[in-house]
């Protein structure tokens, strides 16, 4: 009996040494796209015996995401393959040597077929680091109930916005989002394109004291001034901005494509009566995959990141979260327009996006803005002197990074 | 077989403890703040030359932050070292259901910083907070409680008070029941009223914990960093933003290590100074009292 028990136990010992262990991919990302994924991920780890992946639920909010990824990378052995990104941190990581280029495990032609928009920021220094999982960009949110059409400028916007308020139709004309943290910085760009500036000029020069950015701070100032924003909105984020909307308090919003979704859902008081156009330049803001330095297994994590940000896995979250597609065959495909009806906006919007600058200095470059426009929004500073203190304080900041003053 | 080299032994797990938690971090800080390690350096320490320190001195942003920690703590710790004392003197008190009332007045002191941060981000939200539905059901105005720089600090040492009051009454609640009770009843024959007793008696037996509840706090109170970066991430236009903000801004954000350890020792000092200057006041106060 005891005998026949140790047989037993040999036998199934040389049975698991005989055959090969799977290679586990370790993927670390904010909950929300580990959730969504989840059931994609289960079924590729029941069709594949070589590699498994295994993903680790990262915290919600994108900074904190960034301080967990970075306390592990400075502690050396990081535990991930792979890191799923916001766009603004590929400069960052590059510099830091925390990546592995992807060129020689994908191929030159790894975007080939995505839309130009989603290709935007995925390369930096003659390589490329990180490939979209998704699309994102600030869209404009208005009420098919209080007008027939969008505007088409942003003096349009403001002149509706606050014609709709002084009469009454709403308490507030256009919510947006003004607290000092990055959707701030997103805010800014968007209107500094429409006016013609640019946050950084060729050369990595910082251009925010030029005629077109003081103009945009001083529009953003405006509407507060005007009361059509409300003075509020120095501590709103996406969030409240939403709350706001979806309360039908407001004519305007500028927000995320994710918004769509929640403001049809019971409990908003707009659910079919919203309208979505793009923003002119809506602020790129996708999440991607990159490798991570030091992975044992680059070739199979490499696999797992071109079947993560494959069409398939694009098309199901798509359909199923209403994730904005990175492949143009995704974007103009008309079964998924059908179950996606935002789809021919993201589209036309993904052609024209406005990316923050790329460098590993933009942190730096993004707080010493908020500070110039939070005081601005909060009633002590003037445009003029905001944009030239923000102009200082970046160029300080460029010229200690070693780039042109 | 007691040798001079017996208490030493006896000190050395203490010690060691002590040097490998304090001493060594403290020195590999001020090793980081004299180098140059950034993003810009690929992350390796290049020394120098104490360029840190000097953009320290002229960093308009680090004094200003500075100036912002030591209101918010002086401010903060004022107020929590009064309500707590009161607090605690009602709590010394027999009172029915004493022991729930104080579980009760502990509650804020065990929610995680966090939690609670989030919990008054929410009441103080203009306009659809409790508070502002209160001020508005009252015929006012909703105020800006966390968009107006001038006084949005003021609400971050609300929050920190509600919290940690608790915990500086608890504290005092020990040190009133380590005071004999004849004492008092002795003073009560002599005929001396409560504010006297308060005065000559209470007060001085209860020293030693009123100066360590403040010494505490005011070591908390200066290193404030979750409560700040939840409630109002440090905005509005930088108005509440601490020291221990800016060197975590600089480390995890920007990837300056260097710069950031600077700021981190440049708090490190601020500190030290501020509880030397504690401790003095403390020995003129019993001083004088002797």
């Amino acid at each position: 009996m005891v005998l026949a028990a140790a047989l037993a136990l040999l036998l199934w010992a040389a049975v698991g040494l005989a055959r090969p262990r799977p290679v586990e991919v370790s993927v670390l990302m904010p909950a929300p796209f580990a959730d969504a994924t989840a059931p994609l991920v289960a079924a590729f780890n029941r069709t594949h015996r070589d590699v498994q992946i295994a993903v680790t639920r990262g915290p919600l909010d994108t900074e904190a995401l960034s301080d967990l990824a970075i306390s592990s990378l400075l502690l050396g052995d990081t535990p991930y393959d792979l890191l799923l990104m916001d766009v603004t941190w590929t400069p960052k990581y590059a510099a830091a040597g925390w990546l592995e280029p992807l060129e020689p495990l994908l191929g030159d032609d790894a975007m080939e077929g995505m839309a130009v928009g989603a290709q935007l920021g995925n390369a930096f220094g003659g390589h490329l680091w990180r490939l979209p999982l998704l699309a994102d960009m600030g869209l404009l949110y208005w009420r098919t109930d209080l007008m027939d059409a969008p505007p088409r400028s942003l003096q349009e916007l403001a002149a509706t916005a606050a014609d709709l308020k002084a009469r009454g139709e709403v308490s507030w004309g256009y919510v947006w989002q003004g607290r000092q943290y990055e959707g701030l910085s997103c805010v800014f760009l968007e209107v500094l394109r429409a006016f013609g500036g640019e946050w950084l000029q060729a050369g990595d020069r910082a251009a925010l004291d030029s005629p077109a950015a003081i103009a945009a701070a001083r529009w953003l100032g405006d509407l507060v001034r005007q009361g059509i924003t409300p003075a509020a909105v120095a501590n709103v984020s996406e969030s409240e901005s939403l709350q706001i909307f979806a309360a039908g308090e407001a004519a305007f919003m500028r927000n995320w494509p994710y918004a769509w979704r929640e403001l049809q859902k019971p409990g908003s008081l707009v659910a079919g009566k919203v309208g979505v156009s793009s923003l002119g330049e809506g602020t790129q803001g996708s999440w991607g995959f990159s490798l991570l330095r030091g992975s044992p297994h680059p070739a199979e994590a490499a696999a797992v990141m071109q079947w993560f940000t494959g069409e398939a896995v694009g098309r199901e979250l798509a359909e199923r979260y209403g994730y904005t597609p990175v492949w143009n065959s995704l974007l103009q495909d008309a079964q998924l327009e059908a179950r996606l009806p935002l789809l021919p906006v993201l589209r036309q919007a993904l052609e024209h996006t406005a990316l923050r600058p790329l460098t590993p200095v933009y942190a730096q470059l993004s707080d010493t803005l908020q500070r110039q426009l939070s005081a601005l929004l909060t009633g002590g500073e003037d445009a003029t002197e905001a944009m030239a203190q923000a102009q200082r304080q970046s160029s300080l900041i460029l010229r200690s990074a070693g780039e042109a003053p | 077989m007691t040798t001079a080299l017996q208490p030493l032994l006896l000190l050395l797990p203490a010690l060691l403890l002590v040097a490998g938690v304090f001493l060594w971090p403290l020195l590999r800080y001020g090793w980081l703040s004299l180098q140059a390690s950034s993003v810009l350096t690929g992350l390796v320490p290049v020394p120098n030359g104490g360029a840190n320190w000097q953009r320290l001195l002229a960093d308009g942003r680090f004094w200003q932050d500075a100036a912002q920690t030591l209101r918010f703590a002086g401010v903060s710790l004022a107020l929590e070292l009064l309500l707590g004392l009161a607090l605690a003197l009602l709590l010394h008190r027999p009172l029915p259901r004493r022991g729930l009332l104080r579980a009760a007045v502990l509650l804020p002191w065990a929610l995680p910083t966090t939690v609670m941060a989030l919990g008054w981000r929410w009441i103080l939200n203009d306009p659809h907070g409790p508070l502002n539905r209160l001020i508005q059901g009252l015929g006012g105005n909703a105020y800006g409680f966390l968009s107006t720089p001038a006084t949005t600090w003021l609400f971050t040492v609300l929050a920190d008070v509600w919290k940690t009051t608790p915990f500086v009454a608890l504290l005092l609640l020990a040190g009133l029941q380590a005071i004999p009770a004849e004492l008092e009843e002795a003073l009560v024959l002599e005929g001396a009223g409560p504010l006297q007793r308060l005065w000559r008696l209470t007060l001085p037996l209860l020293a030693p914990y009123l100066l360590l509840a403040a010494l505490f706090r005011l070591a908390q109170a200066l290193g404030v960093f979750d409560l700040i970066q939840v409630l109002t991430g440090g905005g509005p236009a930088s108005s509440t933003e601490s020291l221990g903000l800016y060197a975590y801004l600089n480390g995890m954000r920007f990837l300056d290590f260097g710069y950031s350890a600077t700021v981190m020792l440049g708090m490190f000092v601020l500190v030290l100074l501020l509880t030397a200057a504690v401790l003095l006041l403390q020995h003129g106060w019993q001083g004088r009292r002797r």
